[in-house]
């Protein structure tokens, strides 16, 4: 296939020294240049356009920008802050909680950089689709590796807070480990914000590993803002009895791209997949999950809304591979997707491949309007039509909020999308 | 002047007339029993005085407390004291019982230039309700009928018709389906919403319901058309006679 190549300002971008091990750098930056971006011909990228990235000319931040704050603050209990300005790391916090360490991926050994840039399941270094982990893996400098010891509970939140735009026409490539050892628990939350109106794309790939019996409990929150691109991949190994629950909020964003791959690779081991995504106005919001199921007796549960206004899009592709020897296998997915006019817009697509003959598997996706009927009802309990589609809207997301595991970030949520419902303009909605 | 007047009502949906010419007049404080056999047109009657879109009124007119009822919205009729019980509720998951609690409530108050009502006068208020239909205080944070048996949606129904204190309460079919202790919650609830000042029709299908709420009035619709009134004895009729012998009696 001819392909483009990567466009010269990143190509020119690429950076002599990274923090991958030399072999694992040089192999993606020789191979990037080569496959270039992953374009809509390409299998897994058939629904977004980079074209806003091409052309973007983005430049590695030239400044540390250490003063800048989120704006917003989230409801969090003494929260393990770990800020990123620009994709440029601000420090590894003195208070850390008992089992915890964490270091610059700059200053870790060499077998801990080499850890960071092997994440299981292996991307493959030639393939278009994988080409953006390829070039994170190229690129990056900047990082963050989080360790969580043995049997070591972690009530604070560990919050990596990606605060993107603070400079001009910026992009950043960052990477994060998150190790949990043998019966840890511990939460991972990436707060994303942006915190300027500049164009900014932000490539990051978090690679996670959870051993035996311990459970990550991973939280990407974005936070609506109209100029942000993100590219952002996701890594988690499970071994067994292991437990990753994954809560995926996205309110909004110019073009937003997540990808899971969950490697449920010992038995016992479970996954819990959450998400909503809520784009509007001229949005992008996507997410592409991929779960194997490696070894016998694991399950996974799957859930997934969008909710699509103006002429924002959603994209969901789900995959659940179930590997040959892996017997007695539950997963489920679900997504159920919400179009709120005439010009927005949902792809969803479920992918089930199964080898294993002893599997309970299913999979249902939904994309619709109001529920008339429900209208209805409340019409005639009084409440007024507008307010009856605000309704409906703020409890088709709280579905999903009311699966999240903190409670001061479900109110907080619930305020949020009733706030958003708050500012739409109902005048075009028609029947809709 | 009667609570709710109507006229020469002729409703149709798609293009095939239902409703074909009914009168009917009720006045505050008066029980109404529609009964009918399936396919008679009473839930057509119930969808036309609630306001649901698809329906066309053809000919006729209802008058509701002195307004012209086909001029409003769904929601302005509910806020005018008319509320519409429905046969099979709504599922509504993700939207709390208490959420549409309040919001009925206030959008009633603010039409009557009322405050909101403070949350402590509310629950109180409310839990109170919710202990007369023996129901538990946790329905109140479940979804709005959400994976209720059918006797808790229609005891679901009245709670909300407790509250509101409609002055026309419409009820449809709110006894099908229901066991025997089911029937017996929601009968008394229906018995505690009469009174001087609120008219209620009974939309059924049996008779079972007019033993445990005794209609001042008992309505045969057949055929979108009421062809006998009388009193409670003709439901008792209709019990032993079915509908056949009053059909022919009638035409």
């Amino acid at each position: 296939m001819n392909r483009t190549g990567l466009p010269e300002w990143l190509s020119d971008a690429l950076p002599e020294q990274a923090a991958a091990p030399s072999q694992i750098a040089q192999a993606a930056r020789s191979q990037i240049e080569t496959i270039g971006l992953p374009g809509l011909r390409d299998e897994e990228w058939r629904w977004t356009n980079l074209r806003a990235i091409q052309r973007g000319r983005f430049a590695a931040p030239a400044g540390v920008g250490a003063d800048i704050e989120p704006g917003t603050r989230l409801p969090l209990e003494n929260p393990v802050r770990l800020r990123f300005v620009d994709g440029i790391f601000q420090g590894v916090p003195d208070d850390l909680p008992e089992g915890v360490s964490i270091c610059a991926l700059a200053d870790a050994d060499e077998s801990v950089r080499e850890a960071a840039f092997s994440p299981r399941p292996a991307p493959s270094v030639d393939n278009p689709n994988d080409a953006l982990v390829t070039l994170n893996t190229a690129m990056a400098r900047e990082g963050v590796v989080v360790d969580v010891a043995a049997n070591a509970i972690v009530e604070r939140p560990i919050v990596i807070e990606w605060l993107d735009g603070a400079t001009e026409s910026v992009m950043s490539h960052p990477r994060v480990l998150v190790r949990l050892s043998q019966s840890a628990t511990a939460t991972l939350l990436e707060h994303i914000e942006t915190v300027g109106d500049q164009p900014a794309w932000r490539n990051s790939v978090v690679v996670s590993s959870i051993a035996a019996n311990a459970a990550l409990t991973h939280i990407a929150l974005g936070l609506d803002g109209e100029s942000r691109l993100t590219t952002a991949r996701t890594f988690a190994e499970l071994e067994r009895d292991a437990r990753y629950h994954s809560y995926n909020i996205q309110l909004g964003g110019r073009m937003i791209r997540r990808e899971y791959d969950i490697h449920v690779g010992g038995s016992g081991a479970h996954t819990d997949l959450v998400g909503l995504m809520m784009p509007r106005s001229k949005q992008l919001l996507d997410t592409h999950t991929r779960i194997t199921h490696a070894a016998a007796d694991t399950t996974s549960n799957e859930h997934y809304r969008t909710i699509a206004d103006d002429a924002g899009r959603g994209v969901f592709k789900g995959r659940i591979l179930i590997e040959e020897d892996a017997q007695r296998i539950e997963a489920y997915q679900s997504s159920n997707n919400l179009l709120l006019s005439d010009n927005a817009e949902i792809d969803a697509k479920p992918e089930l491949e199964i080898y294993a003959d002893d599997v309970s598997c299913s999979h249902g996706a939904t994309i619709g309007r109001l529920d008339q009927e429900a209208l209805f009802y409340l019409r005639t309990r009084g409440v007024p039509l507008a307010e009856a589609r605000g309704l409906l809207i703020a409890g088709f997301a709280q579905e999903v909020i009311d699966e999240l595991p903190l409670p001061e970030l479900r109110d907080w949520l619930t305020e949020q999308v009733e706030h958003r419902l708050g500012e739409r303009d109902v005048s075009g909605d028609g029947n809709a | 002047m009667a609570l709710l007047e109507i006229k020469n009502l002729h409703a149709e949906i798609d293009g095939k007339e239902i409703l074909k010419g009914i009168d009917l007049s009720i006045n505050a404080g008066e029980v109404h029993a529609i009964m009918g056999p399936n396919g008679s047109g009473k839930s057509t009657l119930c969808h036309v005085l609630g306001g649901r879109d698809g329906y066309e009124v053809t000919k006729g007119s209802i008058t509701f407390d002195g307004h012209d009822l086909l001029e409003m919205e769904t929601e302005e009729r509910a806020i005018a004291g008319l509320l519409l019980g429905f046969q099979h509720p709504v599922e509504i998951p993700g939207v709390k019982n208490i959420y549409l609690l309040k919001e009925a409530l206030n959008a009633k108050r603010e039409a009557q230039g009322l405050d909101e009502i403070d949350t402590f006068s509310f629950m109180k208020q409310v839990r109170e309700l919710v202990a007369s239909m023996n129901m538990d205080d946790a329905f109140l944070h479940r979804g709005v009928n959400a994976g209720f048996s059918g006797g808790e949606k229609k005891r679901n129904e009245i709670l909300q018709m407790l509250l509101l204190e409609p002055k026309l309460a419409l009820l449809d079919e709110t006894d099908s389906g229901l066991d025997i202790d089911a029937l017996k919650v929601v009968s008394d609830g229906i018995n505690r919403m009469r009174g001087e000042e609120r008219g209620i029709i009974l939309v059924t299908h049996y008779q079972r319901l007019l033993n445990y709420v005794e209609p001042d009035f008992v309505h045969v619709l057949y055929k979108g058309r009421i062809i006998k009134s009388g009193d409670k004895s003709l439901a008792h009729r209709l019990e032993a006679e079915g509908y056949q012998e009053i059909l022919e009696e009638a035409s």
